[in-house]
């Protein structure tokens, strides 16, 4: 359902993203871990377009939502600094003669017929438009992000009305439903400022299931959380990845990660380092790096 | 000296229809500087530069040119240069309107810049757009966190509307003029107007309090 294909994210100098792919089947659920700073959040954000990636793409359903540029390719915006470089002070090594050859093979590589094919298929498959996306695939975010100015029921109906222009009756009959499955009906006129981290959350949660996404990101949806209200947080993601909907977590809760996840999918320093099942990755990670972060944290 | 402030109290009349007069042009005056001052304050805040340079230079001349001089330019210099008459009602208005839009849409994008990113966020994962995003989720915040600013710019503009006493207008000043050349007599009118308008900013304080009070009800619920 969702694909992400040799991603790259730079900000500025620092490159977060190097190359990143992964594959989500609709109804899976995958956990992204690593250590901080591995670029876990900035993939997650990237799938509904809250960062817009360097370079690389994103299929959604089949269909691309991100522009394909192989201009912003790292390789070759590294090789034509290298080419300008050269031209400028005139090589007299044998290794500059070598960087100029594989920039050339560079070109090679994305312009010309095979280039010119890539551009017409993608046209052809059509893109999926920004909001199309996020109307597919909700996200929870660590600081809940509720609107403070409006009750939990307003929270709830306002992007189903506003957006996907479901008469308000069926948004309120929605709502409170999943109110319900969440236990937090007896808020619903409440404003997000009185309630706990935990209860606004689980609203928050409510809220994303509200637009009926295909998929679901969890952003540390308990990082933010006093210890005592994380338990109820995860109870209810541990009942929504049992509906069979698509979700990818981000998460530190590594117990949590190995009971709900069809995959855990391990980050560091901007590459996937594995990707295996739960009892694969934290009974026998392959990778060195993959252990150390294991002792660490259990 | 005698005080006689017998002589006010039969112009009492005047000062009812003067009192309008002043009440018209704040509140008219009031109602476009509102209007006028969300879309300058979004301008404020686009990416397109030259939204930003029109928001800007718009704000910087009314801050630059003092408000006495921008109601003569209105009232005697616009009439000549373009042939478009105005009545000195409209005129005083349409001052009074876009510079207070000026002063509001400045600490309103204050205020839009102090909303957290993750308001923005959210409305966009849930697919909210642009205006919507804007209308329903931004500006409120944003209204409420400048309510005493505003509250502070209503004040400002009451009191800037004794200004249109100079371009004929009959307000609470003007009528203090009037009785003071028909009588001789200068503190007993002023003071009567002074009185009139502390006491409408007084009230006009109370009500933005009162005001306050009922937006930041879902602070505590």
């Amino acid at each position: 359902m969702i694909e992400v294909k040799n991603l790259f994210k730079r900000f500025g100098a620092l490159e977060v993203l190097k190359g990143v792919s992964l594959s989500v089947e609709a109804g899976e659920v995958v956990s992204i871990i690593g250590p901080s700073g591995s670029g876990k959040s900035t993939l997650l954000r990237s799938i509904n377009l809250l960062e817009k990636p360097t370079y690389g793409e994103i299929w959604v359903d089949e269909r691309l939502i991100t522009p394909p540029d192989p201009y912003l390719h790292p390789e070759v915006i590294r090789a034509s600094h290298t080419y300008n470089r050269i031209r400028g002070r005139f090589p007299d090594d044998g290794s500059a003669i070598r960087e100029i050859r594989e920039k050339d093979l560079l070109h090679e590589r994305f312009e010309g017929a095979a280039y010119r094919e890539k551009i017409k298929a993608i046209t052809e498959s059509s893109f999926l438009d920004t909001n199309e996306v996020r109307e597919k695939i909700g996200m929870v975010f660590q600081h809940f992000n509720l609107f403070p100015h409006m009750t939990v029921l307003d929270n709830m109906i306002y992007a189903p009305t506003h957006v996907k222009k479901l008469p308000k009756e069926q948004a309120v009959e929605k709502a409170r439903a999943l109110l319900q499955n969440v236990g937090m009906l007896d808020k619903i006129d409440a404003y997000p400022g009185t309630l706990s981290g935990g209860q606004k959350q689980r609203v928050a949660i409510a809220r994303t299931l509200c637009m009926d996404p295909e998929a679901v990101l969890f952003d540390e949806p308990t990082s933010a959380l006093d210890p005592e209200m994380v338990k109820e947080v995860l109870d209810v993601i541990k009942r929504l990845a049992t509906t069979g909907i698509t979700m990818i977590l981000v998460t530190h809760e590594m117990g949590f990660a190995r009971e709900v996840s069809d995959r855990i999918c391990f980050l560091d320093q901007g590459i996937v380092i594995e990707d295996a099942p739960p009892d694969v990755f934290f009974s026998t990670p392959k990778s060195e790096r993959a252990r150390t972060f294991l002792e660490k944290v259990l | 000296m005698q005080l006689n402030f017998s002589v006010v109290w039969g112009y009492l009349p005047m000062f009812g229809d003067a009192l309008l007069v002043t009440l018209k042009v704040t509140v008219c005056s009031l109602f476009f500087a509102l209007l006028l001052s969300i879309p300058l304050s979004l301008c404020k805040i686009s990416n397109v530069r030259p939204l930003q340079w029109f928001a800007n230079f718009y704000t910087s001349i009314f801050r630059g040119v003092p408000i006495l001089v921008q109601v003569f330019m209105m009232y005697f210099g616009i009439p000549i240069a373009t042939g478009i008459k105005m009545n000195a009602f409209t005129a005083g208005t349409v001052v009074f309107s876009m510079n207070s839009a000026a002063y509001i849409s400045e600490s309103m994008r204050g205020g839009i810049r102090a909303i957290d990113r993750g308001q923005y966020e959210a409305a966009m994962a849930l697919g909210v757009r642009y205006p919507g995003m804007m209308k329903d989720i931004i500006l409120p915040q944003a209204i409420k966190s400048v309510l005493p600013s505003l509250v502070n710019e209503f004040i400002g503009l009451l009191k800037n509307t004794t200004l249109i006493a100079s371009i004929g207008l009959v307000d609470i000043l003007r009528v203090g003029q009037l009785i003071q050349a028909a009588t001789y007599r200068a503190f007993e009118p002023f003071f009567v107007i002074s009185v009139f308008y502390y006491i409408l900013v007084m009230a006009l304080s109370r009500l933005g309090k009162a005001l306050e009070r009922w937006v930041n009800k879902s602070d505590r619920g």
